[in-house]
C-alpha cells in the first residue's frame, strides 16, 4: 500500500461540490489520470480517499489537503501532473507527497483553519467603526452562538475556539480573517464569528450575501503552525 | 454589465448558497464544451423539461451534444428545468431561464431544442419558456425569438403540445439535427434572422398582428421566421405543426390532420440510422458532479427490439434491430471509461440479453475493465436462466440488484401482450438467481391490461409467492440465514400511439386503485414489498400519450394554475389538472377511456412511423385472440413495414448468429 497526500484548492465552479461530490471527483479523476487506487474487500470495493476536513458547500478554498491509497507506488511528481490534468475545471493541485507508514491520520492531525470572510455592510462603518467592533466583541470571554443540527438548534460556545481575528473594511464590505479551531477537538464555523461580532460588537451586515473563503488548514504545534505538507 | 455577466453574478452571490444541489445550475462538469457564441453560425440549448438528474441520465442528450458540438460552426449547451426553489428564487430576482455552459438567457439562442420522453414532463415544458421570457405558443413568436423544436419518443403523437412548438424532429437525431441546424445557419448567414439578440422588445407585443386562428398577438414580424420553417419543413423527418391543421366535425369528432402548405408532405416520415455500427456515438461524455440516475458510461449496444411486446411504445417505434459490432463496443467502452473516469459500464438497449453473443462481449469488457474495478451492469434483463448468468458473470466485480419483467401474472395475458415468458421461465430464472446467490429479486408487471380479469391479479400474487417459496427452499438448502426479499411493483398500462393497443381504452382509475388494493390485501407475505403507481398520473399519461391539439389549451391552464413537475407525486396536483378539464370544457375521459375503432382518423395519423396500420391491426386481433406473434430477428418477418418503408434491415453484427432455444 503506498499513500499520498495531496494538497489542492478548490474555486468557481467546484466549490458549489458537496464533500460526497469531491470525493468521486477525485477518484474519477484518479482514473482518468491512470493512477492506480487502492480499494477496499468485500462485494462493494471502494477506494481509500481520506480528506482534512469537510468543506462546506459554495466555500473557495486554497488550503485543502487529501490523503488517498493507491495500488502501487508512484512517484508524487507525476501524479501531481496527471491528476492536474485530469481534474474538472476549478480543481488545483499544488502538492503530492508520499505519506510514511506510520503517519497521523491527516483527519487527526489538522486542527487549526484561517479564513477570510466577506460581508456587505448594512450601514456606513467606516474603519475605525470596525475595529471598534472587534474590539468590543473580542473582549467578550463568551460567545454563545447557535447551531441547527440533525437533533434540533443547540448553543455553542465558541469563543475558546478562536485563536486569531483581524477585520478591515473594503468597498462596502467588512472583511474579516480569523484563525479557529477545526477537527476532532470541535469546528468553528466562519459565519459563527461573524454572527458573534455582529451581535457583540453590534455590526450590522447582510448575511445573505456573504462570502467564505478557506485560506488553508494547519496543525498547531504549540506555538507553530504547520501545513499538513509540513509534518510529513 | 451583459446579461450574462448580470446573471453570474447573481447566482453566485445569492442565489447558489440558498438553493438544494447548487451543481444543478453550475455547469462546469468535467468534458463540458464551452464554445464562444460568436465564433459559431448556429446555436442550440438542448432543454430538457425535468430537473438536472434525470436530464443528465439521458442517453439521447449525451449523444447529440457532443455529435452537435464537434462541428466547428455549431455549439449546443444544455439547459434544465429549475427545481421548484430555484424557480422560486430566480423569479424573485428576474432571472432568466438560462443555460449552464455560458449562462446565458435562452433568448439569445437560435433554438431551443426540448426532449419529449414522457407526457408529464409537458407542464415544465411550459414554465421553462415562461422563465425563458418565451412567448409559449408558436404563433405568437416572432422573427426575434429563437425557434422552439422538439424530438424524443412522445414525438409520435405531439399534437397535445404541437401549439408549442415551431417543428418537431420525428426519428432518431443523429442525422436530422445537423441538417436542420445546417439550415438554419444558412439562412441566418442569407437574410441575417436575428435569432440570437432578439431585436423586438415585449412593446412590440401590442402593436404585432393578431392571428387569424385565436386572435393572439404575436411579436413584431414573422416574415423571415414563416420562409425558414418552410425550408425545414421539407427535410425528411421534421414537422412543423404550424403547417398542419386538424379538422374536427361540428360535434367534436376528429376528422384528421392535413397539410395545410403547398409542398409540406402529407405524411412525415420518421427518420432512422440504417448502419448503428458507423453511425456517430460520443467516445467522451459529460461526468456529472451530483449523484444523477444513470451514473455511469452508458454503451449503446443495439437500438431496438424485436420481441413486439404489444403494449411497448418503444419496441414499436425503435425498430428495427441494429446492434453494434463488439469491437466497436470494446473500443467506445475503453474510450469512455478513460475519458470519464467512471467505475460502471451500463450496456443499454431494450433487450441487451438479446445483443448476439453478448456473452463473449460481456467476458472480454470484464476481463479488460475489471482491473481497475470498473464494474458492468445490465439495465434490461429478459426472464431467462441465461439473463441470470449474465448478471452472475457481470457482478464478479461489483453487486448487483437483480429486476425481471414478467408483465402479467398468468400464461393466458402474457399471450395477449405477447410476452413470450413462461412460469416454468419464471421459476427456472429464480432458482438460478437464488442458486447464484442472490437473496432478494425485484417483479414488475402492469396491471389493467387488455382482457384483465381477477384471475391474472391472482396470478401475479401467486407467482411472488412462488418466487418466495422457491428462494426460501433454497437458501435454507444452502444454510443462509438470511430471508428472501422479493419487492413486487406495478404500473398501470397507458395505451400508447404506434402500438397494437392503440385503439384500446385505458382502464378506469377506480378499477386501477381496486386492483391495487386487492394486490396490497392479497401480498402480506413480511418477505414481499408492494409499490404501485399513482393510478391519477396514469390516467393524465393516457390522456396525454392519445391526445390531439384541444389539449393544448388544457396544459396551459393546468400550467397557468401552477402544475409543474407532474411526473413527481408531490407536485403531481390531480385536483387542479381536472379544474383545468372542466374550465376548457375538455372531458379527458374521451382520450383516455374511448375504444377506438380501427376506421377512426387517430391523431397522429400524419406521422409515419414505419409500422403499418394493417400490422398494428392483426397485432392487435392476434392479441384478444392470445395468439402468439414471434420475434422477427429469428423467425419469419411479421410484417410490420418498417423495412420495406423506411429502406432499411434488421442488422446484426454480435458475430454468427445462433438462435438461442429460449427465445420465442
Amino acid at each position: 500500500m503506498f499513500r499520498v497526500r495531496i494538497a489542492f484548492s478548490k474555486q468557481d465552479p467546484v466549490r458549489w461540490l458537496s464533500h460526497l461530490d469531491t470525493q468521486k471527483a477525485f477518484e474519477r479523476a484518479m482514473r482518468r489520470a491512470a493512477i492506480p487506487l487502492a480499494f477496499s474487500e468485500g462485494f462493494n470495493p471502494h477506494p481509500k480517499i481520506a480528506f482534512a476536513s469537510a468543506l462546506a458547500v459554495g466555500i473557495v478554498s486554497f488550503g485543502e489537503y487529501v490523503d488517498i491509497d493507491l495500488a502501487e507506488s508512484v512517484d508524487p511528481e507525476a501524479v501531481k501532473e496527471r491528476l492536474q490534468k485530469a481534474m474538472p475545471e476549478g480543481f488545483g493541485i499544488h502538492g503530492v507527497k508520499a505519506v510514511p507508514p506510520g503517519t497521523q491520520a491527516l483527519m487527526a492531525a489538522v486542527n487549526r483553519a484561517q479564513y477570510r470572510l466577506r460581508a456587505p455592510l448594512q450601514e456606513p462603518f467606516d474603519e475605525a467603526a470596525i475595529s471598534e467592533a472587534l474590539t468590543r466583541s473580542l473582549a467578550e470571554t463568551s460567545w454563545l452562538v447557535e447551531r441547527e443540527g440533525k437533533k434540533g438548534v443547540s448553543t455553542r460556545e465558541i469563543r475558546p475556539g478562536l485563536f486569531q481575528l483581524s477585520g478591515s473594511r473594503t468597498d462596502d464590505a467588512v472583511l474579516l480573517e480569523m484563525l479557529v479551531q477545526t477537527g476532532s477537538e470541535g469546528n468553528v464555523r466562519p459565519e459563527e464569528v461573524l454572527e458573534a461580532v455582529c451581535r457583540y460588537g453590534r455590526l450590522l451586515v447582510d448575511r445573505e450575501r456573504v462570502r467564505i473563503l478557506r485560506l488553508g488548514l494547519f496543525v498547531a504545534q504549540g506555538e507553530r503552525l504547520l501545513t499538513p505538507m509540513d509534518v510529513l | 454589465m451583459s446579461r450574462k455577466n448580470e446573471i453570474s453574478k447573481i447566482l453566485e452571490d445569492e442565489l447558489l448558497q440558498k438553493v438544494t444541489k447548487p451543481t444543478r445550475y453550475t455547469g462546469g462538469e468535467h468534458n463540458q464544451v464551452k464554445k464562444d457564441g460568436s465564433q459559431v453560425d448556429v446555436t442550440m440549448a438542448f432543454a430538457f423539461p425535468d430537473v438536472y438528474e434525470v436530464g443528465m441520465s439521458h442517453l439521447g442528450l449525451r449523444i447529440l451534444y457532443h455529435l452537435i458540438n464537434e462541428q466547428p460552426r455549431m455549439a449546443m449547451e444544455r439547459v434544465f428545468a429549475p427545481w421548484p426553489d430555484m424557480e422560486k428564487a430566480m423569479r424573485s430576482r428576474g432571472v432568466p431561464l438560462f443555460s449552464l455552459e455560458s449562462r446565458r438567457p435562452l433568448t439569445e439562442f437560435d433554438v431551443l431544442g426540448f426532449t419529449l420522453q414522457y407526457e408529464m414532463s409537458y407542464s415544465n415544458i411550459l414554465n421553462m419558456l415562461d422563465l425563458a421570457g418565451i412567448p409559449l405558443f408558436a404563433e405568437e413568436r416572432g422573427d426575434g425569438d429563437p425557434l422552439i423544436m422538439a424530438g424524443g419518443p412522445c414525438a409520435v403523437n405531439p399534437e397535445p403540445v404541437a401549439p408549442f412548438l415551431d417543428l418537431i424532429l420525428l426519428g432518431e437525431g443523429e442525422e436530422t439535427l445537423p441538417r436542420v441546424l445546417q439550415t438554419i445557419a444558412d439562412f441566418k448567414s442569407e437574410t441575417a434572422f436575428p435569432a440570437g439578440g432578439a431585436d423586438c422588445g415585449g412593446e412590440q407585443v401590442e402593436t404585432g398582428a393578431a392571428s387569424p386562428q385565436t386572435g393572439k398577438a404575436h411579436r413584431g414580424d414573422r416574415s423571415r421566421r414563416e420562409t425558414l420553417l418552410l425550408r425545414l419543413a421539407a427535410i425528411p423527418g421534421v414537422y412543423v405543426p404550424a403547417f398542419y391543421r386538424p379538422e374536427y366535425e361540428e360535434n367534436g369528432r376528429f376528422l384528421g390532420t392535413k397539410p395545410m402548405r403547398p409542398g409540406v408532405p402529407e405524411k412525415v416520415k420518421k427518420q432512422i440510422v440504417t448502419d448503428l455500427d458507423k453511425a456517430y456515438f460520443p467516445t467522451t461524455s459529460l461526468v456529472p458532479f451530483m449523484d444523477v440516475i444513470h451514473d455511469r458510461v452508458m454503451l449503446e449496444v443495439l437500438r431496438g427490439c424485436s420481441r413486439a411486446c404489444r403494449f411497448c411504445q418503444a419496441g414499436s417505434i425503435y425498430r428495427p434491430v441494429r446492434e453494434r459490432s463488439p469491437e466497436t463496443l470494446k473500443r467506445q467502452a475503453e474510450e469512455l471509461v478513460k475519458a470519464t473516469g467512471y467505475d460502471e459500464i451500463a450496456l443499454t438497449s431494450l433487450s441487451t440479453a438479446d445483443y448476439t453473443c453478448v456473452e463473449p462481449l460481456i467476458k472480454e469488457l470484464i476481463a479488460t475493465h475489471a482491473g481497475q474495478k470498473v464494474g458492468l451492469s445490465l439495465p434490461s434483463l429478459r426472464v431467462d436462466a441465461f439473463s441470470v448468468d449474465l448478471a452472475k458473470e457481470v457482478q464478479k466485480v461489483r453487486k448487483t440488484g437483480l429486476t425481471f419483467a414478467p408483465e402479467a401474472g398468468t400464461q393466458r395475458l402474457r399471450d395477449v401482450i405477447n410476452k413470450g415468458v413462461t412460469e416454468s421461465d419464471l421459476m427456472e430464472t429464480v432458482e438460478s438467481a437464488f442458486s447464484s446467490g442472490w437473496t432478494g429479486l425485484k417483479l414488475y408487471f402492469m396491471i389493467g391490461l387488455p382482457t384483465e380479469t381477477e384471475e391474472d391479479l391472482e396470478g401475479i400474487a401467486r407467482l411472488a409467492e412462488q418466487v418466495v417459496y422457491k428462494g426460501t427452499a433454497i437458501l435454507r438448502e444452502k444454510g443462509i440465514k438470511k430471508s428472501v426479499r422479493v419487492t413486487v411493483s406495478t404500473s398501470s398500462f397507458v395505451p400508447k400511439a404506434q402500438t397494437p393497443f392503440q385503439w384500446e381504452p385505458q382502464a378506469a382509475m377506480a378499477d386501477l386503485e381496486a386492483k391495487q388494493a386487492f394486490l396490497k390485501q392479497r401480498l402480506r407475505d413480511r418477505r414481499i414489498s408492494y409499490n404501485w403507481h399513482d393510478a391519477q398520473i396514469s390516467f393524465l399519461e393516457a390522456v396525454f400519450a392519445k391526445g390531439d391539439r384541444r389539449l393544448a389549451q388544457v396544459l396551459h391552464r393546468a400550467w397557468q394554475k401552477g402544475c409543474v413537475f407532474d411526473g413527481w407525486s408531490e407536485f403531481f396536483r390531480y385536483d387542479t389538472w381536472m379544474e383545468a378539464f372542466r374550465e376548457c370544457g375538455v372531458d379527458p375521459a374521451e382520450y383516455a377511456y374511448r375504444a377506438i375503432g380501427y376506421d377512426d382518423p387517430l391523431p397522429w395519423d400524419h406521422l409515419d412511423f414505419g409500422v403499418s396500420r394493417q400490422y398494428l391491426i392483426r397485432e392487435h386481433k392476434n392479441a384478444l385472440a392470445a395468439s402468439l406473434t414471434r420475434d422477427c430477428r429469428v423467425d419469419s418477418c411479421a410484417g410490420c413495414g418498417v423495412c420495406p418503408t423506411l429502406g432499411v434491415s434488421i442488422d446484426l453484427r454480435g458475430g454468427d448468429h445462433v438462435p438461442s432455444p429460449d427465445r420465442l
